[in-house]
């Protein structure tokens, strides 16, 4: 014997449906599915601060580290940068070696004979100010926080020193101040952009490697830079939103 | 419900009013207003205290050497390259004369080999600088052991800026 | 200051390879080590309890108190080396004014003071209010006055409202469960969530910890039941013991095959990172991770528990091996956590490099603080077992109805 028919009519089968498949309909007409993916999303209006640095320009002369030191009282002991610079050496062999000595203050040495030198370059390094920032993520308090310009900052007089955030930054551009007990790092300094000048680091650049810029401004330097080069950020796989881009990076720097 | 119960609860509850009141006295200000922070963070780190003046600063009295400098190489250098920070010099060493300011207004003046030698001794590194088509310059390298390293015959030290004026190189 | 100066520079001497300027510098030392391990030993604990309370496993009812009380102490206790490990410690009750939600270590704060106050005070006081009020007819002085504050001046002793105290104290215990699982989990996760370090980055973290953390408790109450019964100069209940060992074995399998999971991923895997934590872990972690964690910490009690199973060697013997596996496991799990923290902490986040590891002996990073907080839990507790003794509690009523 054949089980029993559940009764369902034709009539009810087919408005069940229709009001299925139709409020499908309805509903993904109010709410798209976007499939455009935005890598980090940006504020419509106002300020968005990015970076742009030339690897391709950068000779290693170490002077926006000592400028941002000297600007911002970093402690002067090479344990502590806001900003530093590094000197990746390829020998013909593959072996890869990176250098920065005192942050590259002190200039760089070469250390490898030229001739067995495949290729090298210097990799200015500064914090990301990521969109995405990992390291405001994991802050307990809200000591660290994103400004709505995209400035990534430390609230010194509210930051308890847990050092989750030093943890938790894969660009290692976050340190605790030894006096002071609490967390530092680059404000992409944010008390001369008040007045009207670009960070320092970016005022001293002898050759122009570093470019700031506004990302919401179309006519911004930056954009200019960006659309003219093909930039790359660092270590992209952990979607940090970064918004520090470098021209020529090669992916041997990490 | 039984007493011990009802006395639990009350120390509880105690407890929980005394942790709203806390959260209520010990949340700052300004928490919250523009994000989960204070926003009065942000002005506190725009106030600090500024060291590097800017170039325009320095031509305000320099104007002869940015004159000399905008037809050498060193034109698109800044004055704060080498001299470092000069902010205090620029504020305030108009009031004194030439040749009296005090040492914490005077600024760098780099004359030694290894100054020179941050940006031009030979690096592999600094091998394959292209600049874009507006900035067609190249970095001189040298190598500063090298380098005319000292007088022949007196054996003294030279010094790079005997030969080059460093502000037209 | 200086000291702390003068230890970078020489660190900075022996850096391997390259590390960003500001790692050279190892920000979570041995107070971050411990408080994982301590807020285990209290998951742990309460889980061994919870075994005799909620499973019925009633021949684990000698360590039934000991085990709530070492919890209860222990967790008094867990924060304290995370708080004095801050850069400004009197900022740390920002955590609870302010916390930050998608803060792993802000939501801990609550997930705390959840487990503290809602389940262990809750538990222990449904447990004892009983016995409180006999004992405070029965003493004088200070501590008949303790009792009457602990019992909040209450006086019903009637079965009743005992039953009643019963049913509570188990509902407490079955919130309890999940929230063990919650608290030392969540501890995993201020590790495991850090992408920037794949040394910690592993769904695994979590649950690694929860599994190593019940092993640790579990240990820490054999162990302090061993030298409880030997100081009280009683007779071990062996078959209490027995039982203790068994699930320790159990457990200690999972943990096993959880971490060796996570190694052999990260192996099979091999990402970006596996050259860096290859070296790592054959070079500055080869002792600490295959000797101390894996050999004593856990093959050597894994082997004699399980041979225990089959073959059970004389009581005296088999105490004396108890005793033995059970601080072997305690060493373990720390070594384990100390992988954890300070292995993550030893190789750049380049992948170029290494930093090494040189702890100040005084001041609040050095190794005196780290004794201090592992040696106060075992004063609260001595105060506890002084204050409520589990043993002298009268007997409860036979089981009572509504369970």
């Amino acid at each position: 014997m054949r089980p029993a028919k559940p009764k369902v009519s034709r009539r009810d089968f087919f408005k069940a449906g229709t009001i299925i498949v139709g409020g499908i309909a309805v509903a993904s007409a109010f709410t798209p599915y976007d499939a455009v993916l935005i890598a980090a999303e940006k504020p419509k209006k106002g300020k968005w601060y990015g970076i742009g640095i030339d690897i391709n320009k950068c000779i290693g002369c170490g002077k926006c580290a000592s400028a941002c030191k000297l600007e911002n009282n970093v402690p002067k002991a090479p344990f502590y940068f806001r900003s530093w610079v590094e000197q990746y050496t390829i020998k013909n062999d593959g072996t890869i070696i990176v250098e920065s000595p005192n942050g590259g203050i002190d200039g760089f040495k070469q250390s490898v004979p030229t001739n067995e030198i495949f290729k090298s370059f210097f990799v200015p390094k500064m914090c990301n100010h990521c969109a995405k920032s990992p390291c405001v993520q994991v802050c307990p308090v809200g000591a660290t926080f994103e400004t709505p310009e995209g400035i990534v900052l430390v609230d010194e007089n509210y930051c308890i020193g847990c050092r989750y955030c030093v943890q938790a930054c894969p660009y290692g551009c976050r340190y605790i101040h030894p006096d002071k007990g609490t967390v530092d790092k680059c404000t992409l300094c944010i008390h001369r952009l008040v007045k009207g000048l670009q960070p320092a680091c970016f005022e001293i650049c002898p050759t122009e490697a570093r470019i700031f810029g506004d990302l919401n401004d179309p006519e911004s330097k930056l954009n200019y830079f960006l659309k003219n080069h093909t930039c790359m950020v660092i270590k992209p796989h952990l979607n940090t939103g970064s918004k520090l881009f470098y021209n020529a990076l090669s992916s041997e720097v990490r | 419900m039984p007493q011990h119960l009802k006395r639990l609860i009350g120390v509880f509850a105690v407890f929980i009013i005394l942790f709203l009141i806390l959260h209520y006295l010990l949340t700052p200000s300004s928490f919250g207003e523009l994000g989960h922070y204070r926003a009065k963070a942000i002005p506190e780190n725009a106030f600090k205290e500024l060291h590097y003046a800017g170039s325009e600063q320095c031509s305000k009295c320099h104007e002869d050497i940015r004159k000399d400098k905008a037809i050498g190489f060193h034109a698109k250098l800044k004055c704060e390259v080498c001299h470092g920070p000069g902010l205090k010099h620029a504020l305030y060493a108009g009031q004194f004369k030439a040749g009296q300011l005090p040492d914490s207004l005077l600024l760098y003046k780099p004359a030694e080999r290894k100054d020179c030698a941050i940006c031009h001794q030979f690096n592999a590194a600094r091998l394959k600088i292209q600049f874009d088509t507006i900035n067609t310059s190249m970095i001189h390298q040298i190598n500063a052991i090298e380098h005319n390293p000292f007088d022949k015959i007196t054996k003294v030290e030279f010094k790079c800026i005997e030969c080059h004026n460093p502000h037209q190189p | 200051m200086e000291q702390h100066l003068q230890d970078l520079y020489e660190v900075l001497s022996k850096v391997d390879g390259y590390v960003y300027p500001n790692e050279i510098e190892l920000n979570w030392s041995i107070l971050i080590v411990l408080y994982p391990y301590i807020t285990g030993l209290v998951a742990g604990a309460f889980i061994l309890a919870s075994l005799e309370r909620i499973f019925k496993v009633h021949i684990l009812k000698p360590t039934y108190g000991i085990a709530l009380l070492t919890a209860f102490s222990f967790m008094l206790v867990a924060t304290m080396p995370l708080i004095s490990h801050l850069g400004k410690p009197f900022r740390a009750y920002e955590i609870m004014i302010t916390p930050h939600s998608s803060s792993a270590m802000a939501i801990f704060g609550f997930v705390y003071l959840w487990y503290l106050m809602v389940v262990l005070l809750l538990e222990i006081w449904f447990d004892y209010r009983r016995d409180m009020i006999i004992w405070a007819q029965e003493t004088t002085g200070v501590k008949r006055f303790l009792y009457r504050v602990l019992s909040l001046w209450t006086t019903d002793i009637s079965p009743k409202a005992v039953a009643l105290d019963n049913r509570i104290g188990y509902i407490v215990t079955v919130i309890g469960i999940p929230s063990a699982f919650l608290l030392h989990g969540y501890v995993g996760f201020i590790f495991g969530s850090i992408k920037a370090n794949p040394w910690w980055s592993t769904v695994l973290m979590p649950v690694i910890f929860l599994f190593s953390a019940i092993v640790s408790g579990i240990a820490l109450v054999m162990l302090i039941y061993i030298l409880l019964t030997k100081v009280r100069k009683l007779k071990i209940d062996m078959e209490c013991l027995d039982t203790i060992a068994k699930y320790l074995f159990y457990i200690l399998i999972i943990d096993f095959v959880l971490e060796g999971l996570d190694q052999i991923h990260r192996i099979y895997e091999a990402e970006e990172s596996f050259e860096v934590l290859h070296k790592l872990v054959f070079g500055k972690l080869f002792f600490t991770l295959f000797f101390m964690q894996g050999l004593f910490g856990t093959i050597l009690p894994l082997l004699t528990l399980g041979t225990f199973q089959f073959y059970k060697p004389k009581e005296k013997i088999r105490k004396i091996i108890y005793l033995a596996i059970s601080a072997l496991i305690l060493i373990g799990v720390f070594f384990m956590r100390w992988n954890v923290v300070i292995g993550g902490q030893l190789f750049s986040k380049s992948f170029y490099g290494y930093t090494s590891f040189k702890t100040g002996m005084i001041g609040s990073e050095g190794y005196l603080m780290a004794a201090v907080w592992l040696i106060v839990p075992f004063i609260i507790l001595s105060f506890l077992l002084w204050l409520l003794p589990p043993w002298k509690k009268k007997e409860e009523l036979p089981e009572t109805q509504g369970l």
